[in-house]
């Protein structure tokens, strides 16, 4: 479902605010600033940064892969330890269990509960691969909008945390209303404003 | 208002927007003018889905098969649902035909399946292929939203100015018919 191949699902954002300077070199030194970063080989839990659009691998941006025209193509990835609740789950009551047994007691408070449940998924998250996802982007300068290649209420949290954090920008999202608000003249904001539901089904209008 | 509140509060105009689009289709067998424009096709197809209430009292109407089968989501129309997800084909005035889901809460485009290019199925991957096959592409999403855009645009000057309450008499009575 991304930008560059097979069918494509993406929502609209609106880019509030301006870069200061040369836009472009901004782009260059920011997109790299916070490119992914792999954990493969690391024991955190969870990355988040930019990658070409062609090659998720590709966090170095060979040949400015992040320009295409009048437009700025990236794809955030995020990769993640998840630890599956019913794994969790198991290990916790496992690991309960001995717990009750060394110390001779018949059942363990909340507190210590919580305590070893943590433990054990730190423990689990460490023997975890990171799990990748991968979401295009595309930002059109001309009109100072972004396509958002997911409509995954996490992944869109996401991109509206590091579009900020890397271009000092707030990405707004644009449902209908405030797309309307664009599309319309300011005289008619508050007709738009004021406009109640319609009743399709019967009645008088 | 803050954003959530935009769309929880609002919801209702994508929603009337989408059933709207479907009522306009059926009235010149898919064909509807765009002021100063002329024709754009739009023909929706094989699955709608219709939502009614919020929370707890909210209900959901899945209507998937083929134009007449369609019936059963008029008949959620009048049972006062409204649509929220709709599979349309839309051909532009570039004469570009595009197949996708629109939703009518965010206006995402969902799952979207772009005209046949010249580029398409070319192999090269240099820097400038990709970054040509890739306007491309950028280009004919652009067509799309711009086209969807326009079709906002002609609802809300109908919504908000006084042919609304002709529009709207003539809705009923589309939705009276799926009952007949």
């Amino acid at each position: 479902m991304g930008l560059v191949k097979g069918a494509v699902s993406f929502v609209r954002y609106s880019v509030e605010g301006t870069m200061p300077g040369n836009f472009w070199d901004i782009v260059a030194e920011r997109v790299r600033a916070f490119s992914f970063k792999d954990i493969d080989d690391t024991l955190d839990e969870f990355s988040v940064g930019w990658v070409s659009v062609y090659d998720m691998f590709d966090s170095g941006f060979a040949y400015n892969a992040y320009a295409a025209g009048d437009y700025v193509v990236l794809a955030m990835r995020a990769d993640e330890r998840k630890v599956s609740a019913a794994l969790l789950n198991k290990f916790a009551a496992k690991e309960e269990a001995r717990v009750k047994l060394e110390k001779q007691v018949p059942r363990l408070n909340r507190a210590h509960r919580t305590e070893i449940k943590e433990q054990v998924r730190q423990m689990l998250v460490r023997k975890t691969v990171p799990v990748p996802a991968v979401y295009d982007l595309c930002w059109s300068l001309a009109e100072n909008t972004v396509l958002f290649f997911s409509s995954n209420n996490k992944a869109m949290g996401m991109l509206e945390d590091l579009f900020k954090e890397t271009f000092d920008l707030h990405l707004v999202l644009q449902p209908p209303y405030l797309t309307a608000e664009q599309l319309l003249p300011p005289e008619k904001h508050r007709l738009l404003a004021d406009l109640e539901p319609a009743l399709f089904a019967g009645g008088q209008p | 208002m803050d954003l959530l509140d935009i769309i929880a509060e609002k919801r209702f105009l994508g929603r009337e927007f989408l059933s709207w689009l479907w009522f306009k289709s059926e009235e010149r067998s898919g064909a509807v003018d765009l002021p100063e424009q002329g024709d754009v096709q739009v023909n929706f197809e094989k699955y709608m889905l219709l939502e009614s209430g919020e929370g707890e009292n909210q209900e959901k109407l899945i209507c998937r098969g083929l134009q007449a089968e369609l019936q059963e989501a008029r008949t959620g129309l009048l049972m006062g649902k409204q649509l929220e997800q709709a599979r349309i084909r839309l051909t532009t005035r570039g004469e570009y035909e595009f197949f996708l889901t629109l939703g009518a809460t965010l206006l995402d485009f969902r799952n979207v399946k772009l005209p046949k290019t010249m580029t398409e199925g070319d192999e090269e991957s240099d820097a400038t292929a990709l970054e040509g096959r890739t306007l491309e592409r950028i280009a004919l999403i652009e067509e799309l939203t711009r086209a969807v855009h326009d079709l906002f645009r002609l609802f809300l000057s109908l919504r908000l100015g006084p042919a609304w309450e002709t529009e709207l008499i003539r809705i009923r009575k589309w939705v009276q018919q799926a009952a007949a």
